[in-house]
């Protein structure tokens, strides 16, 4: 039996110890990126200066000068706010009938509004390209940029939403209608106080999912509505000159997004499964 | 009556915006894809307007399937992509979310770590891959069969064994943004990305696993492998299941990574190829739009039938 015990807490430390390698390893990368940002562009490429080197900020401090960073910071951070804000005031009275008032199509209805987030965005590139260069003639604003953000993101929302005011006892809500309150003093004094951690999760992880768009924000974009992602790809192949100054503007635009994440991994399962796995 | 119109008012917002997101462009491509539209053409100047005069049939179609170079290329190399994403992420996947399963000492560190890759955008992912990881000359892939061959090198001084290190070939970094590697490179950054969420969804499953029966199996004598075998991996096929379907619904549309490593040199995906032709031959691009939908199609049916299963309960 003794001897049982102590090979487990053998086993024991070296789980903990194998958990903890695969961890680092995974985080390498960030971890890499973050440290590379710290250096001189002519240190990040010398193999004397790969661990020891003259920490140095300059690489920040230069971001607006190198690469204009804080103007498509702006960009970015105005399309994901508005179209998260958008999507929430579209998708919460959405969620909010068909959580308490399914009807029979409610079902159908859901899962023909994560169908449309099936469908390729390559497919209909050019038709979104012609009908907002000549016809409607919003190519390049921030009004576009914020309208698609909010449309691939909105079943998302509206199905996490969904799952949930679900769980919110519809007595809670009738009562309310008993006492004649309106829909909307329904919505915003029962429903929004009641479901807020729900929302606010929701919020958040369409936030990051707007933030980190990488297909119409650069397809639909040339300037003026030009987003973080689009930056860093027009910055793709330095060829090892400006390894540090691409780090620096690289952690400025993933940073707050990833410690964002932090806080709603938990979320990200219901958000990303559609309530499948629990 | 007024009892069924304001839910139904208060879904039509919602409904209808998605309804004209998803047919217009979609009608759009549909209409392309039977005529001929060319952005550029000094022959035929009347191609470059969309009309139905300029009516081609299936010839679109046609022209893709049997005609188009890279086409079948493009189709045979997203499918290659995304199989091997999905066997990368299920396996780490599945064996981080067993390691991380049980309480330590710091657990929640570990696991905010193991989750952090997934916030990446995708455009840093990529460059910080192709960049500083994976560049043969200046990034860590690099250094290190430099720091090897050094080693090497070194040894082969020394008597006795320097003969036997000097049989040893001066290693070659592999650069991946050659046209044969570079979907290596897209493969490993995107499985690298991804784990995390399949790890995360595994985890999440692993919870509501049923202790006593483990327990069981564990006074009968089962071994650790047959428990995982028997016990925990049926437990998660469902999890596995949707794991696979919504990532490769992700990832038969990847873009950026591809144009970020080699701007599709040799490694062109379905959207990738349909970028191309959108420069000129809108027809094609939309009738390999029209492909690409039915693709997608193919695994979300499966998708979104095990999703509405479980909704209402």
């Amino acid at each position: 039996m003794a001897a049982v015990a102590q090979q487990s807490r053998f086993g024991s430390v070296f789980w903990t110890v194998l958990a903890w390698v695969v961890a680092l390893i995974f985080f390498f990368p960030i971890f890499w990126m973050v440290f590379t940002s710290f250096k001189t562009d002519a240190d990040a490429v010398k193999p004397e200066h790969l661990f020891l080197f003259t920490p140095t900020l300059e690489n920040y401090l230069n971001m607006t000068e190198n690469y204009d960073y804080w103007r498509f910071a702006k960009n970015s951070a105005i399309t994901a706010t508005f179209a998260t804000l958008f999507a929430l005031f579209v998708g919460v009275p959405c969620a909010y009938a068909m959580a308490f008032n399914p009807s029979r199509h409610t079902k159908d209805i859901l899962v023909w509004m994560l169908s449309t987030k099936m469908l390729p965005a390559a497919a209909v590139l050019y038709p979104m390209t012609f009908l907002t260069k000549n016809f409607l003639q919003i190519f390049d604003t921030h009004f576009l940029i914020v309208l698609v953000l909010c449309l691939i993101n909105l079943p998302i929302a509206i199905w996490m939403l969904f799952t949930y005011f679900k769980e919110i006892p519809k007595e809670i809500i009738e009562a309310g209608k008993m006492d004649g309150v309106s829909t909307w003093g329904e919505i915003k004094d029962i429903l929004i106080p009641l479901a807020w951690g729900g929302v606010a999760s929701t919020a958040l992880l369409t936030f990051i999912f707007c933030w980190n768009e990488a297909y119409w924000t650069v397809r639909l974009t040339t300037t003026e509505a030009a987003t973080l992602s689009k930056l860093i790809e027009g910055n793709r192949a330095p060829e090892g000159l400006f390894f540090g100054r691409l780090s620096a503007v690289s952690t400025a635009a993933v940073g707050p997004i990833v410690v964002l994440g932090w806080f709603c991994q938990k979320q990200l399962v219901r958000g990303l499964t559609f309530g499948a796995v629990k | 009556m007024a009892k069924r119109k304001i839910p139904r008012l208060l879904q039509t917002p919602a409904v209808v915006l998605l309804l004209l997101w998803m047919l217009i462009p979609l009608g759009m491509t549909l209409y392309f894809s039977f005529i001929r539209y060319v952005l550029n053409n000094l022959r035929r100047p009347e191609w470059t307007t969309p009309s139905f005069s300029n009516w081609r049939g299936f010839g679109n179609y046609e022209y893709v399937l049997f005609h188009a170079k890279d086409f079948w290329f493009a189709v045979q190399n997203s499918l290659f992509i995304v199989g091997c994403i999905l066997v990368g992420t299920v396996l780490l996947g599945l064996a981080l979310a067993m390691l991380v399963n049980r309480s330590f000492r710091g657990r929640g560190i570990v696991r905010v770590l193991l989750i952090s890759p997934f916030f990446v955008m995708p455009a840093v992912n990529a460059v910080l891959w192709i960049n500083m990881i994976l560049d043969p000359v200046l990034g860590l892939n690099g250094l290190a069969v430099g720091g090897i061959n050094n080693i090497v090198n070194g040894l082969r001084d020394f008597p006795l064994l320097g003969s036997f290190f000097s049989l040893w070939p001066e290693f070659e970094p592999v650069s991946f943004r050659a046209t044969q590697t570079s979907a290596y490179a897209v493969i490993m950054m995107v499985t690298w990305q991804w784990t995390p969420f399949a790890v995360l969804i595994f985890m999440t499953s692993l919870q509501s696993e049923d202790e006593q029966q483990k327990e069981a199996a564990i006074l009968d004598g089962a071994n650790a492998w047959s428990r995982f075998r028997n016990l925990t991996l049926p437990h998660l096929a469902r999890p596995i299941a949707i794991v696979v379907m919504i990532q490769s619904i992700f990832h038969l549309s990847l873009y950026a990574e591809i144009e970020i490593t080699s701007r599709g040199n040799g490694n062109k995906n379905l959207p990738y190829l349909i970028g191309e032709f959108t420069s000129n031959n809108i027809g094609a691009a939309s009738a390999a739009g029209i492909f690409a939908v039915i693709l997608a199609n193919i695994v979300a049916i499966f998708l979104l039938r095990m999703v509405g299963k479980n909704l209402m309960d």
